[in-house]
């Protein structure tokens, strides 16, 4: 993990985009995670979220 | 950023990726419901359907069941209706087989007298035939006898008139000679006195003795007997010296059974009337006899 620069003297330091990559990639995962079980739900069901 | 922030980060990536990965897993292996809901209700539907028509096939069933029942109560009804007439059909035919055994016990009892009849009759036939064949020698020898003693009486005859013409002739020559004596003694002067003849004269002959009766004993025994007519026929005839009007008796051991007087006389055999019927009937073997 590469050291955080660190604001000195009140300027901004550029924030490393790795965490955020990362955060990006479960956030991905997460969405297609959903709209594979949406997508699975509406074609054995024929709806997203149940009901009569 | 703070290094706990950066921490919280990672995991939360992580976690979420693994429990996307056990979520994906999850709905891709999970059943489809639906699909075995509907599954199950076409199911139900069929064998809702099934169960309708399993009724109904139920109900006519039950109605062909209960009009085959009728029907068959029906046949049962004729058919126990026919068991009763043909059990008396039955009855009424075992009755006419133990009529008509009966009537073959008799009919085969009847056979067999009627064939030790023929038997009987068969031997008398060879009896007869033998004293038919005695007779005709006898007859021969009678024959015989008979030439001979026309022949001897023919020469007796001739004899006879050899005598007569003799007797004739002694006869004349006897007047000549008593006229001769007639005359001489008439010359001499003496009487004539009648010379009576040596040949005494022979009586007429007495009137033949009628001829009684004798007491002939004629045996025989009952050959044929007819009940309903009172008739009976017996194993002597007119070879035998039978004849129309004779009575013969009938007895049995020792009793007397009836009288037969007969009325008509063959060769062999004689039938007559049965006369003082009693209390035996006569029977074929009974024995006969002209006297008791």
């Amino acid at each position: 993990m590469s050291p955080e620069p660190r604001s000195r003297g009140g300027n901004m330091a550029a924030p490393s985009n790795l965490y955020t990559v990362i955060l990006a990639l479960a956030l991905a995962a997460v969405a297609a995670v959903a709209i594979f079980v949406a997508y699975k739900c509406y074609v054995q069901y024929d709806t997203i979220f149940g009901g009569v | 950023m703070s290094t706990l922030t950066k921490i919280l980060i990672v995991l939360l990536t992580i976690s979420s990726i693994f429990l996307c990965g056990i979520v994906v897993t999850y709905v891709a292996n999970a059943d489809n419901y639906k699909k075995l809901y509907e599954d199950e209700r076409q199911a139900k539907q069929l064998a809702v359907t099934r169960r309708d028509a399993a009724d109904k096939q139920l109900e006519q069933s039950k109605k062909q069941y209960e009009q085959q029942e009728d029907k068959l109560n029906k046949q049962i009804t004729a058919l126990k209706a026919d068991v009763t007439t043909l059990g008396g059909q039955l009855a009424s035919v075992k009755r006419e087989n133990a009529e008509l055994l009966q009537r073959v016990t008799d009919m085969a009892s009847v056979v067999e007298s009627a064939s030790q009849t023929a038997k009987q009759q068969t031997q008398l036939f060879k009896d007869a035939q033998e004293q038919l064949k005695q007779l005709e020698a006898r007859q021969t020898r009678q024959g015989k006898e008979l030439d001979e003693t026309v022949a001897e009486l023919i020469a007796k005859t001739a004899i006879i008139e050899t005598l007569e013409s003799d007797k004739k002739r002694l006869e004349e020559e006897k007047y000549a000679l008593q006229s001769e004596l007639d005359k001489f003694l008439r010359q001499r002067g003496k009487e004539v006195s009648f010379v009576p003849t040596v040949t005494p004269e022979v009586a007429p002959a007495p009137p033949p003795i009628p001829s009684v009766p004798r007491e002939i004993g004629l045996k025989a025994v009952i050959t044929a007997v007819d009940l309903k007519h009172a008739i009976a026929e017996i194993s002597i005839g007119a070879a035998h010296g039978v004849k129309e009007g004779m009575k013969f008796f009938v007895t049995r051991g020792s009793q007397f059974v009836c009288e037969i007087v007969i009325f008509s006389v063959d060769a062999e055999t004689s039938v007559g009337d049965l006369k003082r019927m009693d209390q035996l009937q006569p029977k074929v073997g009974d024995n006969v006899s002209t006297n008791l």
